[in-house]
């Protein structure tokens, strides 16, 4: 039988591809964290509707998520050193464009690209948050700040959660295109060293694997952080009161001191007392 | 005392509430009745600016607020000085039950979270729920819900507390433990402005029933005048409205008719004891 797969070479070439994990994971971080922030900013002046920038907003999301992410990454491998010759020529600078390292080309393209579909994400999580909770917030006298801060993030991160994940797995992935901004990542090393041993099935095969194991863990991290965020389904047990009643337990529920009863206007004692009766022990023992 | 004045708002033009304006004594519990639509629920929530008013003043403690101009610091103190029991609850759902509870208390009020955590205790076991604790609003029933709702309001010592329709939302066999908790918080004088269809309920537990038609107040007065000797036409087809339906108003599942009337026997008896008492 001809040497036609080599199934071997497909794990034992890992390692080697595995030297350039850092620089897919720095893509990853870099442009998921970027785009995160960015995308949160966009989310919030979408829901806000603020003029202009919502508009520029409805554009930007359009375009980048209209758009291929391969073509982004050519947008920004060219048009940033056309951007920065102009920026010198209009300035009188001279920033010098072989001093900007490649990578950041790919961060900044991937992580526009990632805050166009993090928006969205966001924008759905923040308007999915029920208003009565944010009204049960607001009427117990929170700040809009404070009701941002302790109801709407907690909640809408929780819904968010799933979406920002997909998003990211997404990005992952995209970062094997960085190599079109001279960026040697990870499937950009396999393509150089397939080149020179022509096992170019055996090394996208090993390829597929790291980026599967990859994204395998991201879901097990995002499913262990979703289950801790959200409510538990079970029930925990009944608290144990095991401290003693105070002394207003051993009164029969009673009407308040008749002093304060007597400073109602026109109580409906009786109906209240009727009503109230029934509650248990020091019901009525409110300071 | 509490005074609100005048509060006016219209919805795309129109008008929901037409100047309605109500006095509450302390320790009063007012109750608003009405037909559905007839801005019941907007009053409330124009009190504490969940909905903004057109006109409106509220004073309390002889402090007047222009309910349709509050500042932002404003609105933030008519909020904390009364406090609001929703028909849905509300409960901040990633919150267990004690957490509801401390939450104003640590928030708003900036209590020590030892200091709140025992607040909020004292709260739940005043509503029968401090074993409950640890259980997050979705593991209660719609009455444990709101009665833990009520517990979280009343945790902030509000002057006026608010209660939008507080068991329309409850399967029947719920309405009555949470009733009952109100009650309690009646009876412990608490002033409260109420909005119910439950007339037996509102009928046991109002010192003063108001009856809001469109917008505006047709008639008010004490419970037995109300139900016993309605005196315009729409309240008395709003009130037979519950008849039709086989529920007597006078009589729907908490104080029966007899029960009431020896209730107000007794009641007056009382009031003359109170009179004496007050007479030495």
């Amino acid at each position: 039988m001809p040497d036609l797969f080599n199934g071997k070479l497909v794990f034992t070439q890992i390692p080697q591809l595995l030297r350039y994990l850092p620089v897919t994971l720095e893509l990853t971080l870099a442009a998921g964290i970027i785009g995160l922030v960015l995308g949160f900013i966009i989310a919030l002046i979408r829901v806000k509707r603020t003029p202009v920038l919502y508009q520029i907003s409805t554009v930007y999301i359009s375009v980048l998520r209209g758009t291929p992410i391969i073509v982004q990454l050519y947008i920004s491998y060219f048009g940033i050193p056309i951007f920065l010759k102009y920026l010198n020529y209009w300035n009188g600078t001279d920033w010098d464009i072989n001093n900007v390292p490649p990578v950041l080309f790919a961060i900044l393209a991937l992580a526009f690209n990632q805050s166009a579909f993090m928006a969205e994400v966001i924008r759905a999580a923040i308007t999915a948050v029920d208003s009565g909770q944010l009204e049960a917030a607001r009427s117990l006298g929170m700040s809009p700040a404070q009701v941002r801060r302790r109801v709407i993030l907690p909640q809408a991160g929780v819904i968010a959660l799933p979406g920002l994940m997909n998003s990211l797995i997404g990005l992952i992935k995209g970062t094997s295109l960085a190599f079109v901004c001279a960026v040697v990542d990870m499937t950009a090393a396999g393509q150089i060293m397939a080149g020179s041993s022509y096992r170019y099935f055996e090394m996208y095969c090993s390829l597929a694997i790291i980026y599967w194991v990859i994204t395998l863990v991201l879901e097990r991290a995002g499913a262990w952080l979703e289950h801790r965020l959200s409510v538990p389904e079970q029930a925990p047990a009944l608290r144990q009161v095991t401290e003693a009643v105070p002394e207003q337990a051993e009164r029969t529920p009673s009407l308040p001191e008749r002093g304060t009863v007597r400073r109602l206007p026109a109580l409906n004692r009786q109906g209240i007392t009727a009503l109230a009766g029934t509650v248990g022990k020091e019901a009525i023992a409110r300071d | 005392m509490i005074s609100i004045r005048n509060i006016s708002k219209s919805f795309n033009g129109h008008k929901v509430l037409d100047g309605v304006s109500v006095d509450i004594e302390d320790g009063e519990v007012v109750a608003l009745i009405g037909p559905s639509g007839t801005g019941k629920s907007t009053f409330l929530r124009s009190i504490n600016l969940l909905e903004h008013p057109d006109t409106g003043e509220l004073e309390i403690d002889g402090k007047t607020y222009d309910l349709a101009h509050a500042s932002k610091d404003e609105t933030l103190e008519i909020r904390r000085s009364t406090a609001m029991v929703f028909q849905q609850f509300n409960l901040l759902r990633n919150r267990t039950a004690l957490q509801n509870v401390m939450e104003g208390l640590t928030v708003v009020k900036h209590v020590p979270k030892a200091q709140a955590r025992e607040r909020a205790l004292r709260e739940l076991r005043n509503v029968g729920l401090e074993e409950w604790s640890d259980h997050y609003p979705q593991h209660l029933s719609g009455g444990q819900q709101q009665r833990v709702a009520i517990a979280r309001a009343l945790s902030m010592d509000p002057r006026l507390l608010l209660l939008d329709e507080p068991t329309s939302a409850l399967d029947p066999e719920r309405v009555n433990e949470v009733q009952r908790t109100i009650a309690v918080a009646a009876a412990a004088g608490n002033t409260m402005l109420l909005v119910s269809h439950e007339m037996g309920f509102v009928r046991s537990i109002a010192s003063r029933v108001i009856f809001l038609e469109d917008g505006r107040i047709v008639e008010q007065g004490s419970p037995e005048e109300i139900f016993g000797n309605p005196h315009t036409d729409r309240l008395r087809d709003f009130l037979s409205s519950f008849e039709r339906y086989g529920v007597d108003h006078s009589d729907s599942g908490i104080l029966t008719n007899t029960a009431w009337q020896a209730q107000e026997a007794r009641r007056k008896e009382h009031e003359r004891e109170d009179f004496a008492l007050e007479a030495v």
